[in-house]
């Protein structure tokens, strides 16, 4: 992870800040994208039938040939593939075949559930991962560590639908403080946030845990101790700006991750998000649906890791400023 | 990280290792062996880790199951990896547009939601081992890419690349005898922190159905089987997920200490904190 | 930053705070309302649209179905139609009931009937229910009765009819298809107060329903996809109903005192279909029945069912028109398995079973276990469920030997399982004989119920020489419910809201 503030550090560097910069990388963010959603389109197309899924049980060949008809997929492949470009540029990504809506309006509908479960879980593993890296890092060697560090490893060696399970058990059948499933208000939402940040805390406590120790070999730092400040002050006034950068990109990372959807999570608790969606509809072959969710997630990925990029400089003038630090 | 705690995480994967490949002459039992009078038997007994839901014995399925885990991870944590650092080091040394239409790629290919992936991965190359492997490695060869471009822009900025290139050294053995040193040890660090999140992700295929074939046993199979059973039937996910933990851990310390050894970075600076005073030293990250 | 920092950590005490002053979600719960988790939200609310249990469980309590059944004798009843008859073999004539509204108070008629039988027969609408109903050339309204014509005499008309929802014609032409499915308007017990996509829909007790009075004023029908969650639901109170439980999940349930397991056996019948076309070793009949005599069909029941079960004798259920109570069980015979192995020189064959996650992987693999221990080596391919569909019914038939499958026609007849299943060129069947096709074709065309029987009795007779397929068990529908719900299911799995009662 060391090689993440590495990759930071360069590509502060790498930012001539300029309009420019940014419409190129959008160009090849637009570019990349095309690609993506080219292949998606045809290996979907390759593994299954949405009509043989959508007929009953005792449907005769005829009949499914009948729903593929209506849902146009009885034209040859390349026309299907020009009117979904066609339809793309002006931003319509087809209906769902499954639920006869507009693609864009499911995910419409299941943003705001995986929004607020994804800033929930990355608050929470911000707030636990950061504390355990500079505490372990402080501390290192020391019993502090020793203890910490397998608690945060702990989360990250459970698949999430056991995590998520056991919190059900405990918090919901046992003690019933919380509700098991769906979603009915904030209490909702602890348990699955919960889930979700057990599995990335440990990669944030991870980076931040190294990037103080990077910031503690550093001059300043000593020099600030040979002053006698004490490890409380450094802490805050150094080490939280400079090692806030690769915390930054992880926890870009993360974000970027938990907006796609948390499949596993979304599942075990019942959460209607786009995790959920995303499951649904390409098990449905709900070819419209899945086209318009890796759209949106490439899109959403892609302007996340753009932001980062630009939050670098707001946050670390020094580093910009040629590294000087 | 001192050689002793490097020592005991290696002797952990070399356990799991030896398991893997003499598991038949540890298992006590035939992993696949269907009992339907004997499913769900508590530990102890005749079954020392119990049975599962058709009446296999989890020991043996823990133990086999070593082997399909530890396979899948290497082989997604290798062909990812490989795959990732040479995608990396080609943009990176190719830089300019080039490389960054690669490095944009990159970025959209880790946008792209896992299980979508996944499904379509095993969708259109049918289910089974090698698949679970090809599927892993495509999600996360972007990884090892991200960290291999950037070490090869620190390598071509310093001075002994300068100087090979204007000598005229061809640009291949630049890259084989100057670069990828200054690679490999990152993409390293990356491959042994993914080793353990491998076998989650395996885990997460399994539950979704579209891990490992059944009967196979791998830790995840054998995990996601035992999800219904976590209120009745502890043992069928405890040991498995205990087998997990360990790998995990052991994985995420030699990450550590591989990294504090071979990060370049860091190198440099060892011979510094040596000749530091001993309170100093200890605060160096070496 | 270090604003920053301490934002987030009030963010995240916030979060911890909430956690504190916590109430039970029960307590929300008004004594009228309850909560029903099934596994997926349904796919549409238009009735003419999808039939899929999860789905058809929310939509046909807004609507009034043409027939229904009685739950107990499972013999088609008056509902909407309040008598009808058949006036030619093609032509059936049924009396519509008077006073019944739609909830936004227009009248239905006899003309809304016959609009929703059109409406699904109509190509441009693309009904994924189309095959029930193709039969039927068309429907009309005459002097106040709905008459149904058929292209050929159809002993099942009535049983599809029963599943038959009623939608109000003029409004659904006024909104059109797709708002009508968003905002769904029908005369039956409840309407649709909320929907939120792809996690619950709330209904709520009709005012003006014209059947007794319901007690459920509100329900809640939540998806909740995981079993484990559903059962934790139930568990926690947070659920008053699960649908679609396991037997295992059953047993956990019932060790809680204010839960109970209520079961029935339904038509749903578990069962083996071989390839007898192109699947290697299983196009030998001696293989099938060597197959089919390795099967440990009571450890099935009893082990892995936990009892949720019935054993069968062919391929249908007792509960479905046809079933010959006569015919001897499937017999579990290994050694003389082996022997026929042996003659059919298939000792130690390598078969390719083809299944999805979405067949019990247990069953599955006990089968594997079984064929395993008689000496055929069997190799489970399971992919997800379109590509199986895919494979499974391409015409090539190029998919392996064996598959494992569960099927329901919500006909109770023996047509609507041989038929599809067995007969030449439909999708599911991997299996051709002559005289079966000509026997069953029959048997859709006879109206006569003896006629219909002897037919069958054919039927089986064939299937029991041939052996394209063998019934593993009659499954049994599980729901897990709150003791406070008073409620019998019934076999063809409807959950009809106003037949349930609190306390």
């Amino acid at each position: 992870m060391a090689a993440i503030a590495i990759s930071a550090r360069r590509r502060v560097r790498a930012l001539p800040a300029g309009p420019r910069y940014l419409a190129g990388r959008l160009g090849q963010a637009v570019l990349a994208l095309f690609g993506v959603t080219t292949i998606v389109f045809f290996a979907l197309r390759l593994s299954g039938d949405p009509a043989r899924l959508l007929v009953p049980e005792g449907a005769s060949a005829a009949d499914i040939e009948r729903v593929r008809e209506q849902l146009g997929l009885t034209d040859p492949l390349w026309r299907q593939y020009l009117s979904f470009l066609g339809g793309a540029v002006h931003g319509d990504l087809g209906f769902s075949y499954v639920q006869n809506r507009p693609a864009t309006e499911l995910i419409a509908e299941r943003l705001p559930y995986t929004a607020n479960l994804a800033v929930a879980a990355l608050l929470l593993s911000i707030v636990f991962g950061v504390t355990v890296g500079v505490v372990t890092a402080l501390k290192r060697g020391r019993w502090q560590e020793r203890a910490l560090m397998p608690v945060v490893l702990v989360g990250q060696a459970m698949p999430a639908f056991w995590t998520g399970l056991l919190l059900i058990l405990v918090f919901s059948v046992g003690l019933r403080w919380l509700p098991s499933t769906g979603y009915d208000g904030p209490l909702s939402l602890l348990l699955p946030s919960v889930t979700l940040a057990s599995l990335s805390a440990a990669a944030i406590a991870r980076v931040t845990r190294g990037s103080v120790l990077e910031q503690l070999s550093r001059d300043y730092v000593r020099t600030a101790r040979a002053k006698g400040a004490g490890t409380g002050r450094i802490v805050l006034r150094h080490l939280a700006r400079n090692s806030a950068i690769p915390v930054l990109t992880v926890a870009g990372l993360e974000l970027a991750n938990l907006l796609g959807g948390a499949v596993v999570t979304e599942v075990i608790f019942a959460w209607p998000g786009l995790g959920q969606l995303t499951i649904q509809s390409v098990s449905a072959r709900d070819f419209p649906v899945v086209q318009a969710i890796v759209v949106f997630a490439s899109a959403v990925y892609i302007g996340i890791n753009l932001l980062t990029d630009l939050l670098y400089g707001v946050i670390d003038r020094r580093v910009t400023v040629g590294g000087a630090a | 990280m001192n050689r002793r705690t490097m020592l005991i995480p290696l002797a952990v994967l070399v356990m799991y290792v030896v398991a893997a490949v003499f598991a038949p002459l540890l298992a006590p039992d035939d992993p696949n062996a269907v009992t339907l009078a004997r499913r769900l038997l508590p530990p102890g007994g005749g079954h020392l880790l119990g049975t599962d839901a058709l009446g296999r014995d989890v020991l043996s399925r823990v133990i086999f199951g070593t082997r399909i885990s530890l396979l899948v991870a290497a082989g997604a944590v290798l062909t990812g990896g490989v795959f990732g650092v040479a995608v990396g080091v080609i943009a990176g040394w190719r830089g300019g547009r080039i490389g960054a239409v690669i490095m944009r790629l990159v970025d959209v290919v880790l946008s792209v939601p896992f299980f979508l992936l996944a499904i379509l991965v095993v969708a259109v190359l049918g289910p089974s081992l090698l698949n679970v492997v090809v599927c892993l490695a495509l999600v996360r060869w972007p990884r090892y890419a991200r960290v291999a471009h950037s070490a090869t822009l620190q390598a071509r900025g310093r001075g002994f690349v300068t100087a090979a290139t204007a000598t005229g050294a061809p640009a291949w053995w630049i890259v084989l005898r100057h670069v990828l040193p200054e690679v490999l040890p990152v993409a390293i660090v990356v491959g042994t922190l993914e080793l353990g999140l491998m076998v989650i992700y395996e885990a997460s295929l399994s539950f979704l159905g579209l891990g490992v074939q059944p009967p196979t046993a791998s830790w995840g199979s054998i995990l996601s089987d035992g999800q219904q059973y976590i209120a009745s039937a502890w043992w069928l996910a405890a040991f498995p997920g205990i087998a997990l933990f360990v790998l995990v851990l052991a994985a995420n310390l030699l990450g550590d200490a591989a990294r504090d050894r071979l990060d370049p970075a860091k190198r440099t600076e060892i011979p510094k904190a040596r000749r530091g005073t001993r309170r100093q030293a200890r605060r160096q990250p070496a | 930053m270090i604003q920053r920092s301490l934002a987030l950590v009030a963010a995240a005490l916030c979060l911890g705070a909430t956690a504190c002053g916590i109430q039970p979600a029960t307590a929300q719960r008004g004594p009228g309302t309850i909560v029903i988790d099934t596994a997926n939200y349904p796919s549409t609310l238009d009735p003419g649209k999808q039939y899929d249990t999860d789905t058809y469980s929310v939509y046909r309590n807004i609507f009034d179905q043409l027939l229904r059944r009685d739950p107990k004798t499972n013999k088609v009843v008056p509902w909407l139609a309040t008598d009808w008859k058949q006036t030619e073999p093609t032509t059936w004539r049924f009396t519509m009931r008077r006073g019944v509204t739609f909830s936004d108070g227009s009248p239905l008629t006899a003309g809304d009937a016959a609009y929703s039988i059109n409406r699904i027969l109509d190509k441009d609408y693309g009904s994924q229910q189309y095959a029930n109903f193709s039969v039927i050339t068309k429907a009309t309204a005459e002097g106040g009765d709905l008459v149904v014509r058929t292209k050929v005499p159809s002993p099942t008309l009535l049983s599809y009819l029963t599943t038959l929802s009623v939608v109000p014609e003029a409004y659904v032409r006024r909104v059109g298809d797709k708002q009508f499915a968003v905002k769904p308007v029908g005369s039956g017990a409840y309407t649709l107060q909320e929907a939120t996509s792809g996690s619950e829909v709330v209904l709520r007790a009709n005012p003006r329903w014209w059947g007794p009075r319901t007690q459920i004023r509100t329900a809640v029908f939540r998806s909740v996809p995981n079993v484990a969650s559903r059962v934790a639901d139930l568990q926690s109170r947070r659920a008053d109903l699960a649908t679609g439980l396991t037997p295992d999940a059953a047993d956990q349930i019932r060790r809680d005192k204010n839960l109970a397991i209520r079961s029935t056996p339904t038509e749903r019948v578990a069962y083996l279909a071989f390839n007898t076309i192109k699947g290697g070793p299983s196009n030998d009949p001696r293989v099938r029945r060597a197959i089919s005599e390795a099967i440990d069909y009571r450890a099935l029941i009893a082990n892995l069912q936990r009892g949720y079960a019935k054993p069968i004798n062919s391929l249908v259920t007792p509960l479905a028109f046809g079933y010959d109570t006569s015919r001897p069980g499937y017999r579990h015979d290994p050694a003389h398995a082996k022997q026929l192995l042996r003659e059919a020189d298939a000792a130690g064959a390598k078969l390719v079973m083809a299944t999805s996650p979405s067949f019990d992987p247990q069953i599955v693999q006990a089968i594997q276990a079984d064929l395993s221990a008689v000496g055929l080596r069997v190799e489970i391919r399971n992919s997800d469920q379109a590509t199986y569909l895919k494979k499974v019914q391409d015409p090539s038939r190029d998919w392996g030997s064996i598959r494992f499958g569960r099927w329901s026609c919500s006909c109770l007849d023996a047509d609507g399982v041989l038929y599809p299943l067995f007969h030449t060129g439909e999708i599911w069947s991997s299996y051709s004989s002559r005289d079966f096709d000509r026997i069953v074709q029959q048997g859709r065309e006879t109206t006569d119920p003896e006629r219909r029987k002897a037919l069958y009795r054919q039927a089986f007779d064939v299937l029991a020489r041939d052996l394209p397929g063998v019934g593993l068990f009659q499954t049994y529908a599980i729901y897990g419910a709150n003791t406070r719900l008073r409620w019998t299911p019934d076999a063809v799995e409807s959950l009809f809201l106003d037949q349930m009662k609190v306390s």
